[in-house]
C-alpha cells in the first residue's frame, strides 16, 4: 500500500490527455450514480412529510423545512439509539483489539502444549457467525440473563477468529532478532510485546481496529436478536425495528438514517488512507 | 512451512533465555503462551464453541423458546427439516441471491478499481464515492432502497420512467435486493480490487509496452492473471456472505417474506422457527444443516486453494 | 511542526481513553441511557404496535392519562406491527425483561403460551379501576379467559370494510337516497357495481384497491368470504380438517377477478390502494384503522362491512387486547399502575373510536358522542357478525397460520396459480398444522393444545 502510494507521488503528474478525460467523465457518472441515493435520502430529510410523499416526485425541497431533523431528536429514540451504538462499538473495538492482539501474538511467536490445535479451533471458528447459528447463540446468551443488556450485545461480538488470524499473520513476518534482542537485554515477553511488538504493529492494529468498529457500529442482525427493549437498541436497529408512533415517515426515516450513517462518513473522510489501507490489510490478509 | 521454521528458531532462544533471563525466572512454570491467548479463548468457547455444541444438542430436542419442558427426540428435528419444503425453498432464495450477486458485484468492483486505478486526478474522491455506500448500516441502505423502489413515490421508477412493481412482484423482488446489496456492498471488494492493482509491479507493465502490447493485451495478459488471487478471496469471501444473507431482506419487505414468500432467506427461516413459532430445537437443527453447508464452502474453498499451490509446484 | 502534531495526539488519545472508560461505565450500568433520565416512583414500561392514526390516538390517550395521574410515569415505546412485535414480546418475556404492560391480537393470545408468557390480570384490581365482565361483548370477554383465567383485556374490534367515495358513486348512480352505497347481495351484482363504477373512474386510477399482493390482507379477505359462505375449518374436536376446497376455490376465484377484469391494478401493489382511493378511486377495502387517514384526506366517503356476495354477512375482525407480558416478579405498585393504565385507557376509549376501531368497553357504544361518529355509526353492526380465524394455538392475527396460508391465497389472487390448486394447498397447510404440536406444550390442537 505504502510503496503504490509513494510510486503515485513520485510519478509526475501527466497532463489532460484524451483518453484521461474520458475515463474522468465516466467516473463522475459513475460516481453521480452511486451518490445518488444519498443525496435523494439528503433532499427528502428536507422536505415536509407532505412533500415527501408527492406525486409526481421531485429531487429538489419546493420549501425546505427542518421538521424531520427536529422531529427525529424531539419524538424519537434517536439519541439514546446513537448513545447505546456508541458504547457498544467502543466497547467491542476495545475489547477485540486487546483480545486479539494478545492471542494472534501467543499463537504467532509462544509455544504451549496443544497450541496448533486450539489454532485450528479458532480457524473452524471463522465459519460460526450469528447469521448461522443464531438461535443456539440467543439460547445461550439468554441462559446467562444478558438478554437485553449492553454486555448481551457486546460480548458475543467480541470473539472474531478473523482478526485473530489477521494478527497472527502480521506478528509471523515481524523479524524475530528485534525480539531476541530485548530478551537479552533482559526483558520478558509482556514488555517485549508491549514495547517492541504493539509499537510496531500500530498500523496492522489501526486496521483491526477501523474494521471492527465498522462492523460493530452497522451491526444489525445480533441486537437485532438481542435487544427487545426500545431504550437499549443501537441505530441500525432501532431505525429498522421501532417506528416513532406516527407511522413511517420517509422524511424523518431519511433524516434517522443520515445520522446513523454520518458518524461514519465524516470518520472516512478524515481518516480515508488509514481506512481504506485497513479495509484492504484485513481482507487481503484472508488469503 | 512457517511454523517449522517459527519453532527451529523458537528453540534455541528459549534455551537461551531459560538461562539466564530474569523474565523467565519470574515467570517460572507458567506458560506465557497461554495467557496471551487465554482471554479470547475464553471469549472464544463462551459465544462460539459453546453455542455450536448447545446447538447440537437443541437440535435433538423440542426445546421451545421458554426454555423448559424439554425433552429428547432423537433425529426427528431433521428429518423434519429434509422434508419441509419451506427449508428448500428458503435455501434456494439464498442461494438464487448468491448467484444474482457474486458475478455482479465482481465484475462491478473490478471496473470500479480499473476506473479508479487509472483516473489521475482525485483518486481520494473516486474511493470516496464508491465506498461510501458501505459504511451504511445495512438496516439504512434497505430503508433508503425500499423507497427509491416504491411504486409511486419512489425515484427509480420516476427516473427511468418505469411502472415496475419493485417490492411487490414475486420476479422484482429479489432482483431489487440485489440491486440494494451491489450498491451497498461493491465498494468492499472494489477497495480490494484497488489494493490489489496498486501492488502490480510497472515494470510489468513497461515491459509489455516495449513489446508493443495494446491496453487491451495489457488488461488480458498482465492485469487479469495478476489479479486471480484476489479474484478468488473476492468470490470466496462473497459466497460466504451472501448465503448469509439477510438484513436487506427482511428490512427492505417489512420483516415479511415478501412477495408470496419469495424473498424469505435461509436465515430468515431459522429466525421465523426460532423466535416467531418458538421451536428452538427445529431451528437449531435447520442452522447446524447451515452450518454444514457454509462449512462445505469454505473447506472447498480451502481445498481449491491448496490443489492450486500444489499445481504450481 | 512536531509540537503541536504531538499535542493534538495528546489530546486525542485523552478524548479516547475518556471515551473508552466512559462506555464501559455505561455498560456496567447496564441500564439503557433513558433510564437513567427518569426520576418517578412508579414507572409502567409500556409497549404497543400503533402506528399511524392510531398512534396518534393511542399518544393522545395516554397523555391525558399522565396528566391526571402525575405520580406514574408511562414509558411508551411503539415497535414494528406484524410478526417483529411478537417475536420481541415473547423474546423479552422469555428472557424475564417483559415490560410492564403490553398489546395484543385477540387471536394471538391461545399461541402466546398464557402462564408462561403471559400472566393473568388481577380482577380485584381492575374492578378497583373500574373494569367489569357486564361491560363487554360477552363472547369477545370469553376469547379472551383461559383456564378460568382472564388474560387479556379487550380493548376494541376492528373489522374489514369497503370504503367507498360518495362523489365518484353519486356520478355513477351507485349512491341510495340515504347517501349510502347501493345494497349488494351477489357476486354478480357487485362486479355489476364495479362495472358502473369504472366508467365514473378517473383515468390513471384503479376502480378498487384491495391490497392484491398483502399477504395478511389478502386472508383477511379469504376469511371474511369463507366465512360468508358457510366454510368451516375443523371439527370441534380439533381432529379433522373440515375445510371446503369448493367454497374456498370459490372465493378464490372471486378474489382474483377483480384483477382479469380490470379493477384492481397489480402494478399498485399494496399500499397504493389508500392513495388511489384519496386520489379518487370509487372503492378500497381497507381495515378500519383508514378511517382517521381518509377522514384528514378530507374526501368524501363511506364505509360498510365487506359486501355479503355469498348471501351472509361476515366480515373479518379482530380485537387488540392488553397483555401483561410474564415477569417473574410480578406486582407491586408498577403492576398496579399497569392494571390502573390499562383500565383507564379501555374505559376512555371514545378517542379511540375516531381511529375507526369500535370500542370493546360497551358504555362508550351507546354515548352520543359515539352515535355521532361518521363512518363509524355506519358499520358498527359488523361486530354482531364477526368473521374470526379458527380457534387454535396456530391462528391469530400475523400468526404461524397466517403466514403459512397468507402467501398462498396472494399466490391465486396475483394470477401464479390456479385457484382449485390453491385450496388443495391451503387443505393440506391446514391439515399439517393440524397435526402439528404446539412447541411451547407439546400439544397438538385436538389435545387441548389450543384450549380456546
Amino acid at each position: 500500500m505504502t510503496t503504490a502510494a509513494q510510486q503515485t507521488r513520485v510519478r509526475p503528474r501527466r497532463s489532460w490527455t484524451p483518453s484521461q478525460i474520458v475515463l474522468t467523465l465516466l467516473g463522475t457518472a459513475v460516481s453521480v450514480v452511486f451518490l445518488a441515493p444519498l443525496a435523494w435520502a439528503l433532499f427528502t430529510s428536507w422536505k415536509s412529510e407532505t412533500e415527501a410523499v408527492e406525486v409526481p416526485t421531485h429531487w429538489l425541497p419546493k420549501e425546505w423545512t427542518g421538521q424531520a431533523w427536529t422531529a427525529i431528536f424531539e419524538t424519537g429514540n434517536i439519541t439514546n439509539w446513537f448513545v447505546n451504538s456508541l458504547v457498544v462499538s467502543v466497547c467491542v473495538t476495545a475489547i477485540v483489539l486487546v483480545t486479539s492482539a494478545l492471542a494472534g501474538y501467543g499463537f504467532a511467536r509462544t509455544e504451549f502444549r496443544g497450541k496448533n490445535v486450539l489454532l485450528g479451533v479458532v480457524m473452524a471458528g471463522l465459519m460460526v457467525s450469528p447469521a448461522v447459528l443464531g438461535v443456539p447463540l440467543f439460547t445461550t446468551v439468554q441462559q446467562m440473563g444478558m438478554v437485553d443488556t449492553y454486555w448481551g450485545m457486546i460480548l458475543p461480538q467480541c470473539a472474531p477468529a478473523a482478526m485473530v488470524y489477521i494478527l497472527y499473520k502480521f506478528f509471523q513476518g515481524v523479524p524475530r532478532e528485534l525480539e531476541e534482542a530485548a530478551f537479552i537485554d533482559g526483558a520478558g515477553r509482556w514488555r517485549v510485546f508491549l514495547t517492541i511488538i504493539v509499537p510496531l504493529s500500530r498500523p496492522s492494529l489501526a486496521a483491526v481496529g477501523i474494521f471492527t468498529f465498522i462492523s460493530s457500529w452497522n451491526n444489525f442482525l445480533w441486537p437485532y436478536m438481542v435487544t427487545n427493549n426500545p431504550d437499549l437498541m443501537t441505530m441500525p436497529n432501532g431505525i429498522a425495528t421501532v417506528m416513532n408512533s406516527y407511522g413511517i415517515q420517509w422524511a424523518q426515516l431519511m433524516a434517522g438514517g443520515l445520522m446513523a450513517g454520518l458518524p461514519l462518513i465524516i470518520v472516512f473522510v478524515f481518516f480515508q488512507r488509514q481506512i481504506v489501507a485497513g479495509v484492504a490489510h484485513t481482507g487481503l490478509a484472508g488469503q | 512451512m512457517t511454523t517449522t521454521s517459527a519453532e527451529t528458531v523458537i528453540r534455541p532462544a528459549r534455551a537461551k533465555t531459560a538461562a539466564g533471563s530474569p523474565a523467565v525466572r519470574r515467570g517460572q512454570g507458567f506458560q506465557h503462551g497461554v495467557w496471551f491467548t487465554a482471554p479470547f479463548l475464553v471469549l472464544f468457547a463462551l459465544f462460539v464453541i459453546w453455542p455450536l455444541l448447545r446447538g447440537l444438542y437443541l437440535s435433538l430436542t423440542d426445546a421451545n423458546i421458554s426454555g423448559d419442558g424439554t425433552s429428547f427426540i432423537g433425529l426427528d428435528n431433521y428429518t423434519e427439516a429434509l422434508d419441509d419444503p419451506l427449508v428448500w425453498e428458503s435455501l434456494g432464495h439464498s442461494a438464487y441471491f448468491t448467484l444474482l450477486v457474486v458475478p455482479c458485484i465482481t465484475v462491478l468492483a473490478f471496473l470500479l478499481a480499473m476506473l479508479a486505478h487509472h483516473i489521475e486526478r482525485g483518486k481520494w474522491l473516486w474511493r470516496l464515492c464508491f465506498f461510501m455506500p458501505f459504511l451504511l448500516p445495512s438496516t439504512v441502505a434497505a430503508n433508503l432502497w425500499q423507497w427509491l423502489f416504491n411504486p409511486g413515490t419512489g425515484m427509480i421508477n420516476h427516473v427511468f420512467g418505469l411502472e415496475t412493481p419493485w417490492l411487490t412482484d414475486k420476479s422484482y423482488a429479489m432482483p431489487a435486493i440485489v440491486i440494494t446489496t451491489l450498491w451497498w456492498t461493491v465498494g468492499f471488494s472494489f477497495l480490494l480490487y484497488l489494493a490489489a492493482l496498486q501492488g502490480i509491479p510497472a515494470h510489468l507493465y513497461e515491459a509489455a509496452e516495449l513489446d508493443g502490447a495494446n491496453a487491451w493485451h495489457r488488461v488480458v495478459h498482465i492485469t487479469l492473471p495478476m489479479l486471480r488471487h484476489v479474484t478468488g478471496l473476492v468470490v470466496a469471501l462473497q459466497i460466504l456472505a451472501s448465503l448469509q444473507v439477510f438484513d436487506q431482506a427482511v428490512v427492505i419487505q417489512d420483516f415479511g417474506p415478501g412477495p408470496e414468500g419469495s424473498t424469505r432467506t435461509f436465515v430468515q427461516y431459522t429466525l421465523e422457527q426460532g423466535f416467531t413459532s418458538y421451536r428452538v430445537g427445529y431451528a437449531s437443527a435447520v442452522s447446524i444443516i447451515f452450518f454444514v453447508i457454509i462449512a462445505a464452502v469454505a473447506l472447498a474453498r480451502m481445498w481449491l486453494l491448496r490443489n492450486r499451490e500444489e499445481g504450481v509446484r | 511542526m512536531g509540537r503541536p502534531g504531538l499535542n493534538r495526539r495528546q489530546l486525542l488519545a485523552g478524548l479516547g481513553g475518556l471515551t473508552v472508560a466512559g462506555s464501559f461505565g455505561f455498560a456496567a450500568l447496564g441500564t439503557g441511557a433513558d433510564a437513567l433520565a427518569s426520576g418517578a416512583d412508579t414507572r409502567v414500561r409500556y409497549w404497543n404496535l400503533f402506528s399511524g392514526g392510531d398512534g396518534y390516538n393511542m399518544i393522545a390517550m395516554l397523555d391525558s392519562f399522565r396528566a391526571e395521574h402525575p405520580g406514574i410515569e408511562v414509558k411508551d415505546s411503539t415497535l414494528q406491527w406484524g410478526s417483529p412485535f411478537y417475536t420481541k414480546l415473547a423474546m423479552a418475556a422469555a428472557g424475564n425483561r417483559a415490560p410492564d404492560l403490553g398489546v395484543m391480537h385477540l387471536g394471538r393470545v391461545t399461541g402466546f403460551s398464557p402462564g408462561r408468557l403471559l400472566d393473568p390480570w388481577d380482577m380485584e384490581l381492575l374492578a378497583k379501576y373500574g373494569v367489569r365482565e357486564a361491560d363487554f361483548n360477552p363472547e369477545l370477554w370469553k376469547r379472551a379467559v383461559i383456564d378460568g383465567k382472564l388474560y387479556a383485556l379487550p380493548l376494541d374490534i376492528h373489522v374489514q370494510l369497503c370504503y367507498y367515495r360518495k362523489d365518484v358513486l353519486k356520478k355513477a348512480g351507485l349512491l341510495g337516497a340515504d347517501g349510502r352505497m347501493v345494497r349488494v347481495t351477489s357476486a354478480d351484482q357487485w362486479f355489476d357495481v364495479l362495472k358502473e363504477a369504472k366508467k365514473a373512474t378517473g383515468k390513471g386510477l384503479q376502480t378498487i384497491g384491495l391490497w392484491l399482493n398483502d399477504q395478511n390482507f389478502q386472508w383477511w379477505f379469504f376469511v371474511a368470504f369463507y366465512t360468508q359462505l358457510g366454510g368451516t375449518w375443523f371439527d370441534d374436536a380439533h381432529t379433522e380438517v373440515t375445510f371446503d376446497t369448493d367454497k374456498a376455490t370459490q372465493v378464490l376465484e372471486f378474489l382474483r377477478r377483480h384483477i382479469t377484469d380490470g379493477y384492481a391494478n397489480p402494478n399498485f401493489g399494496g399500499g397504493a390502494g389508500a392513495e388511489q382511493f384519496v386520489n379518487g378511486a370509487p372503492f378500497a377495502w381497507e381495515g378500519n384503522w383508514s378511517v382517521p387517514v381518509f377522514d384528514t384526506a378530507k374526501v368524501e366517503y363511506g364505509a360498510t362491512p365487506l359486501p355479503p356476495v355469498f348471501g351472509e354477512q361476515a366480515t373479518h375482525a379482530e380485537s387488540h387486547a392488553f397483555v401483561l407480558p410474564h415477569q417473574s416478579g410480578r406486582g407491586g405498585a408498577t403492576d398496579e399502575a399497569a392494571h390502573q393504565l390499562a383500565a383507564y385507557i379501555v374505559r376512555h376509549a371514545q378517542q379511540w373510536a375516531a381511529g375507526g376501531h369500535i370500542p370493546a368497553y360497551t358504555p362508550t357504544l351507546t354515548t352520543d358522542a359515539y352515535r355521532k361518529l361518521q363512518p363509524q355509526s355506519e358499520y358498527v353492526s359488523a361486530m354482531d357478525h364477526q368473521a374470526t380465524e379458527p380457534k387454535a394455538w396456530f391462528a391469530g392475527s400475523t400468526g404461524i397460520l397466517a403466514q403459512r396460508v397468507g402467501p398462498i391465497v396472494v399466490s391465486s389472487t396475483m394470477g401464479s396459480a390456479e385457484p382449485d390448486a390453491v385450496a388443495r394447498r391451503m387443505k393440506s397447510e391446514l391439515t399439517t398444522l393440524l397435526a402439528s404440536k404446539n412447541p411451547m406444550d407439546g400439544r397438538t390442537a385436538a389435545q387441548g393444545g389450543a384450549v380456546a
